[in-house]
Parts: C-alpha cells; sequence; structure tokens
C-alpha cells in the first residue's frame, strides 16, 4: 500500500482543519482520531505489563515452581474499576458532543429525497427532478465487473452542489436499505414506512460513491450511485427550472414486490 | 451419613451404539453436542473459505446455478456462515458441549438435574441441525442471513421463511431446555461444602450464560413467531403498507441476539480462568470480583442492544442513551482483562497448548474489546456502521477470542476426557500459525472497514485497487488459518491413540481434575458423596490440594 498510513492520515486530518474534504467526515474523523489513541495507549498499558510477565514468571525447574499465594487487592481493584468508568464518560460524551453536529443539517442546506427500491435509487429534486440510478447501470455486464465513476452514464448519477450541505430524506419502497455516502462517511437506513433524515456537503469537485449498506438480497452489492459534485452553478443549469421527470433507461427492471398481499 | 460408596471402574464413553442414541448420561449427551458443534464450525469454516475467495477479486466469480445468480449462491453462502458458526459453533461449543460434560463434574454432581430433558435438548438442536442441512438443496437456499430482517426475511428472494423460522424455534427449544437445566443443576446439586464463592468461574459463566438464554431466547421466539403469522397467515407486525413496523422485529431480535454474544464470550472467559491458574499455580486474583462482572456484563448486557440500530431510524436521544449503557460494558470486561494480567504477576507459568491459546485469546480479546468502543460511540457508529470493520471487529471477538478459548479447553481437558494426551508439538504450531493467520485476515477486514469504509456482506465491489489489495492479503491470512485449524483436528484425531493420560496432569484442585479417573468413569466421581474441605477451593494451589507437577 503507497498510501500514507491510516494513523498520519487521521493525526493529519485532526490537526488540519481547513482543506475539509467532506462533512461530517470531518467530525467523524476527530472522534475516530479520539478514540484510536485511547485505545493504542490501553492496549499498551495492558499487553506491555502482560507480556513481561509472561516472560519473568515463566517455569523453570527448582526455582520458580509454585505461584505466590496472592488473592487479590481491592483498593488495585477499585482503581481499575474506577478509571475505565471515566474514559467510558469521558468517550461517550466526546461522540455525543460530535454526534450532534453528524445529524444536524446546517442552515440553507439543498433538500433531496430518496427513495430506495431493490435495487436502486432514486433521487427527487426541490423542483420536482428526478435522477435514477438502477444496479445494472453501475456495472459491466460483459465483464460482470462494476464500472468506475467516470464509465457510469451521467444521467444516472445525482448532481450535488459543491460546498453546500445536502439534506437528505430517505424512506424505502419496499425493504430496508441503507444510503452510505462513502466519502462523507455519514450513513442512515432507509426504512419502508418511515422517513430518516441525514445530510453531508462535499467541498471539492468530484464523483462520489454511495453504496447501499444495509443487505437486501441479489444486488445488494452492486446497489450503488454516484454523487456528481459540481460548482454551484454548473448544478443549477443541470437542475433546471421546471418540474417533470426524466425518462427512465430503458434495460431497468421493475423493483420486486416486497411482501405478497 | 450414606456409607462411601465406589462407583463402577471403566470409562464414560465404553457403550454401545444404542446406549450413545437414548443416553441421557451429561457426558455424552455433552459429548454429541460437541461433535455435532465441531462437524458444523468445519463446514461454516468452509463457507466462510469460499466467502474469502469470492471477495479476493472484483466481479463475481461464483457461478448462476440453479435458475439463481452467483450472488444468491454468495448471500446462501454468507447467511450459512453467519448462522452456523453463531448458533452451532459458538453458543452450542459451550452451552451444548462443553457445559455439560464439565459442569456436574466441576460442581461434584452424578448428572444434571434433567437428565432427559437435556436429551430432549439434544435431539431438538439434532432436528435443527438436520434442517440447516436441508438448506443445502439450491430450492431451499435461505438468503435472510442468520438476523433475518423483516421485511427482506418475508420477500420471496430471501428463501423460505417457513424453513428459517423452524430452524429458530427448534433451536430456541433446544436452548431454553438447556438453559433450565444448567441453572437448576447450578444452584440444587452442588456437592456439600461447594458455597456460591467455591465455584469454578466457568460453572458461573454457565450460570451467567444460561440466565441470558433463559430470558433472551423467548424474545428471538417472539420475533421470528411474528415473522412466520405475517408471511403466511396475514397478520402485519412488520408490514408497514398495512401499519407494522419493521423496526420492531430489530428490537425483538437484538434484545436477544446482542446478550446471545455474553453466552458465547463468557463460558470462553471462563476458560481462560480455569487455564491461567492452573497454568501459573496460582489462585486467580480477585476471585469475588471476577465472578462478580460475569454477571454484571450479563446483566448489562441487556441494557445494549439499540446499538444494533444506530443508524436504522431510532430517534436521536435514544442512540446516545444506549451508546452510554454499551459502553459500561467495557467496565466489567475491563476488570476481568485486569485481574487475569495480575494473575500472572509472581506466577509460575506452564508453557503448553491450552496456555498459549489462552494467552492469545485474552490479547486477541483485548483487540476485539477496545475495537468495540467505536461502535457503540455513536458519532464513529454513524460511519463504520455496516461496514467490513465491524465484521473485523467481532471476529476478533468471536473467531478469535471465542475460538482460542474453545481450543483452549479442548486442549486443556483433552486427557480427562479421551484419557490420552495430546501432541505438544503440533498443539503449539497449530496456535502460532492460527495467532498470525487470523490477526493477517481480521486485521486488514478492520482498516478496510475503518480506512477505505468498505461495505459488508459485498461480493462485489469497485475495482479500486488499494480495496484489491486488502481483500487479498485477508484470503491469505484465511489459508493460513486453515492450517492452523486442520492441523489442530489432526493433532485431535491422532491423540485418541496418543500415550496414556494420568488423572490429574495438570495438577488442578478443581473437583474434575482432583476427584475422577482419566477417562472420567460412568459414574463421574471416585467415590461418593463428594467432599470437599473447609478450606478447599477450585483455585486454592497454595494449600495442597492439587498434586505437584
Amino acid at each position: 500500500m503507497r498510501k500514507l498510513p491510516f494513523l498520519l492520515l487521521l493525526a493529519g486530518i485532526a490537526m488540519a482543519k481547513e482543506d475539509v474534504l467532506a462533512y461530517p467526515r470531518a467530525f467523524w474523523e476527530n472522534s475516530v482520531t479520539v478514540w484510536f489513541w485511547v485505545a493504542v495507549a490501553i492496549y499498551i498499558i495492558v499487553a506491555v505489563p502482560s507480556i513481561y510477565f509472561m516472560i519473568k514468571y515463566r517455569y523453570r525447574p527448582k526455582e520458580n515452581e509454585e505461584g505466590a499465594h496472592i488473592e487479590g487487592n481491592t483498593a488495585i481493584e477499585i482503581v481499575w474499576t474506577v478509571i475505565p468508568t471515566i474514559i467510558v464518560l469521558f468517550l461517550g460524551t466526546y461522540s455525543f458532543a460530535n454526534f450532534v453536529k453528524q445529524r444536524n443539517a446546517p442552515e440553507g442546506a439543498l433538500e433531496i429525497k430518496v427513495t430506495a427500491f431493490m435495487w436502486g435509487w432514486e433521487f427527487e429534486y426541490p423542483n420536482g427532478k428526478k435522477v435514477y440510478t438502477f444496479f445494472n447501470q453501475v456495472s459491466d455486464p460483459e465483464k460482470n465487473m462494476y464500472l468506475m465513476p467516470e464509465k457510469i452514464d451521467d444521467s444516472a448519477k445525482a448532481y450535488v452542489p459543491a460546498g453546500k450541505p445536502v439534506k437528505v430524506y430517505c424512506t424505502s419502497r419496499d425493504v430496508i436499505h441503507s444510503f452510505f455516502v462513502h466519502e462523507a462517511r455519514v450513513t442512515e437506513d432507509c426504512v419502508p414506512g418511515r422517513i430518516t433524515k441525514m445530510w453531508f456537503q462535499f467541498n471539492k469537485p468530484g464523483e462520489y460513491w454511495v453504496f447501499c449498506r444495509e443487505y437486501c438480497g441479489t444486488w445488494h452489492s452492486r446497489m450503488a450511485s454516484v454523487l456528481k459534485v459540481v460548482p454551484q452553478e454548473e448544478f443549477d443549469k443541470w437542475l433546471g427550472g421546471q418540474a417533470g421527470q426524466q425518462a427512465q433507461p430503458e434495460q431497468v427492471q421493475q423493483p420486486a414486490q416486497p411482501v405478497q398481499q | 451419613m450414606a456409607v462411601a460408596h465406589v462407583p463402577p471402574a471403566g470409562t464414560w464413553y465404553g457403550a454401545t451404539l444404542k446406549e450413545w442414541v437414548f443416553t441421557t448420561d451429561h457426558k455424552k449427551i455433552g459429548m454429541l453436542y460437541f461433535i455435532t458443534s465441531l462437524v458444523f464450525f468445519i463446514v461454516a469454516g468452509l463457507f466462510g473459505l469460499i466467502i474469502r475467495f469470492e471477495q479476493t477479486a472484483p466481479g463475481i466469480q461464483l457461478p448462476g446455478m440453479f435458475g439463481q445468480e452467483g450472488t444468491d449462491l454468495y448471500n446462501y453462502i454468507l447467511t450459512g456462515h453467519g448462522a452456523v458458526m453463531l448458533l452451532w459453533w459458538a453458543v452450542n461449543v459451550w452451552m451444548g458441549g462443553f457445559a455439560n460434560f464439565l459442569v456436574p463434574l466441576m460442581i461434584g454432581a452424578r448428572d444434571v438435574a434433567f437428565p432427559r430433558l437435556n436429551a430432549f435438548s439434544y435431539w431438538s438442536f439434532f432436528g435443527a441441525s438436520l434442517l440447516v442441512l436441508l438448506t443445502l438443496i439450491p430450492g431451499n437456499w435461505i438468503k435472510m442471513l442468520w438476523t433475518g430482517y423483516a421485511p427482506y426475511s418475508m420477500n420471496d428472494n430471501a428463501g423460505p421463511t417457513s424453513l428459517y423460522v423452524l430452524i429458530v424455534l427448534l433451536y430456541s427449544i433446544s436452548s431454553t431446555g438447556g438453559s433450565v437445566n444448567m441453572i437448576t443443576t447450578i444452584v440444587s446439586m452442588r456437592a456439600k461444602g461447594i458455597g456460591w464463592t467455591k465455584l469454578n468461574l466457568f460453572v458461573h459463566a454457565i450460570m451467567a450464560a444460561s440466565l441470558i438464554q433463559l430470558f433472551g431466547v423467548p424474545s428471538l421466539m417472539g420475533s421470528v413467531i411474528l415473522l412466520f403469522t405475517d408471511k403466511y397467515l396475514g397478520t402485519n407486525f412488520y408490514n408497514p403498507l398495512l401499519g407494522g413496523d419493521p423496526l420492531l422485529y430489530q428490537h425483538l431480535l437484538w434484545f436477544y441476539s446482542h446478550p446471545v454474544v455474553y453466552v458465547m464470550i463468557l463460558p470462553a472467559f471462563g476458560v481462560f480462568s480455569e487455564v491461567i491458574s492452573t497454568m501459573s499455580r496460582k489462585p486467580i486474583f480477585g476471585y469475588i470480583s471476577m465472578a462478580l462482572a460475569i454477571y454484571a456484563i450479563a446483566f448489562v448486557g441487556f441494557e445494549t442492544w439499540v446499538h444494533h440500530m444506530f443508524v436504522s431510524g431510532v430517534p436521536d436521544w435514544l442512540r446516545v442513551l444506549f451508546s452510554y449503557t454499551t459502553l459500561f460494558v467495557g467496565v466489567p470486561t475491563g476488570i476481568k482483562i485486569f485481574n487475569w494480567v495480575a494473575t500472572l504477576h509472581r506466577a509460575a507459568i506452564r508453557y503448553n497448548t491450552p496456555m498459549l491459546y489462552t494467552f492469545g485469546g485474552i490479547l486477541m480479546f483485548l483487540i476485539g474489546g477496545l475495537t468495540g468502543i467505536p461502535n457503540a460511540m455513536v458519532s464513529i457508529d454513524l460511519g463504520i456502521s455496516d461496514s467490513l470493520f465491524i465484521v473485523g471487529h467481532f471476529h476478533y471477538v468471536l473467531g478469535m477470542a471465542l475460538t482460542f478459548g474453545a481450543f483452549s479447553g479442548i486442549y486443556y481437558w483433552f486427557p480427562k476426557v479421551t484419557g490420552r494426551m495430546y501432541s505438544e508439538g503440533l498443539g503449539k504450531l497449530s496456535f502460532w500459525l492460527m495467532l498470525i493467520g487470523a490477526n493477517i485476515m481480521f486485521f486488514f477486514q478492520m482498516y478496510i472497514g475503518m480506512a477505505n469504509g468498505m461495505p459488508r456482506r459485498y461480493p462485489d465491489y469497485p475495482p479500486i485497487p488499494e480495496w484489491v489489495q486488502l481483500m487479498q492479503i485477508q484470503t491469505v491470512g484465511a489459508l493460513i488459518m486453515t492450517v492452523a485449524i486442520l492441523l489442530s483436528l489432526i493433532n485431535w484425531i491422532k491423540s485418541l491413540k496418543g500415550p496414556k493420560a494420568e488423572d490429574n496432569p495438570w495438577g488442578s484442585p478443581s473437583l474434575e481434575w482432583s476427584m475422577t479417573t482419566t477417562p472420567v468413569g460412568p459414574n463421574n466421581f471416585k467415590r461418593y458423596p463428594v467432599e470437599v474441605p473447609e478450606d478447599w477451593h477450585p483455585y486454592a494451589y497454595f494449600k495442597g490440594y492439587h498434586a505437584h507437577v
């Protein structure tokens, strides 16, 4: 792997506040960094003495045959009950603080309705424009493999403006799916009969994956879509003024019926 | 005072086939459970290998067959791997195999409280096992994963719902019978002089696990019965089109299926405690807090289930609440780990295969525990829910800590059960290969989930070069693990004809070692009634109750 190790990446992102690629990923990475160093510290605190004891107190004939008669030590046991409790409260509260930011979209977000189905996504914009991505549009049928975003037809991509928060209201037409904005590291289930919410923001134009993260059957692993992040002007041009439904591609399958009634 | 009576000599396993089928003896039933678990462990392990091969390269390699896609076959194999590894291996190797064989021996009892119920539990489990084998027929492929989330599990795409429900119900009947039996046995059949503070920690673990089973299983049964009536009888508990709610299923399911992970791991903790004390020649550090921690984990475990549903659309306040309760599981778990480490202080550690597996299991559990924290922190979970990170995490806990615990236990009690000694060299080789292979496999599984955000349950993925590399590394780890497990299996089979073992080869004061013959006789103890002196304790190494080895 030629990419920088994960640790350095995390530490770097936590320190450099500017140049954030995506929200709420920045908050997520902040929590991950804190957890990571706490976990490394605890691991060292526990593993180093264990390995030391394992070597030092090994059985040696005639020298070290029987263990010492020690049954416990109440004081030290209280210490290692109280300290983990404090660490746990700290981690819970730290994540709570970030969670609030991760869950609540800033003012002025673009609102999109997403409807998941077996197997694809429907995106509906405020003016009524709709975009569909079906599982067979993200793959190459001959090689039976995923296409990379640049090879996928633009009509199957959901456009969003760069540098602007996007709020997603998600539901499902059949079974439970999950809308996972990959680079923004945020996911929320799309549950039939419910509307769930989430938000994200990309600061750099580009093409970013969306995956389904709740298991939903045969083509779960191809239930992907691509968010095309473009500058605001380009987005406005693409969105257009008129309401209306985009024609569905012809190769589309009808979504399977969820429940026999 | 009853006259001390000496039971007939012989071995516990010497009997005809008819006797094995109709047996109500706890040792034979335990062994039937154990062998069933082990066979299913091997099958589910092979399923795991198929999953690894499919994921090694992007694209779908599994062929479509019998009118189904390659991905359907993958989904079936994924379901089988999960359900069988969890319910057949992780739960029943302990609750059926180890608990049945060992608990009566550890508490000085002749048998479990309800021997015929015990046989009934096993044969229900056997019935469930046969139904699991039926799913090998392509038309019966169950593809709803072991969790069977509604409403997908009612969809025709998911395979036969009724078969899934029947398997879960039979498993539930067997588990309920088994847990009632264990609880009653431990409460009422302890030998004279064995109070609650003189039980082996393994027995405490089985007690806590049985309580979890008893209180949790009804919720699981309820969830699948409602699934059945929804699909076939026209009710609508889970159908949102008719006013039901799919999340009800998840609540009912996880109310059992989260605590059940403690049913799986607590007995492994029990084995760690037995082995670490025996091989250190030292009482376990802080016995009382170790026992209380077991019950604390079991209790807190019932208050954490919503962490499986952090992104399912439950209200935000509920997520935060359950984030805290889940994190609190770390406190009693931490006590256990610290006390194990403290037990090593000023010990005299014998390095043999069971001890190596126990050390490995504890250190891997530490990683498993620490990587459990981000799943409990709501902020992090938004980004890693249903990614391969969580898969790597629970394989550290279940695939490594639990399986290391089970292997440690198998090696540790091998002489007592078979009367023969296993091969130490082969056992150690198997351990080191397993440690290396499993770490390569599951570390990179976590890495790809956290750093690359790869979703789980994906046979296919975009051909991003780094993803492909990380997947290939995991496959190398899986192959090393396969060799390690095969070496252990060969060791066990070969050692059935190994050198004869002594009555108490480890020199433990615990009853199953110090008061029985090797192999255990048909009536368990060398003499009845079983009585222990006032100052006896299963970990009383300093009082001379153990043989000097």
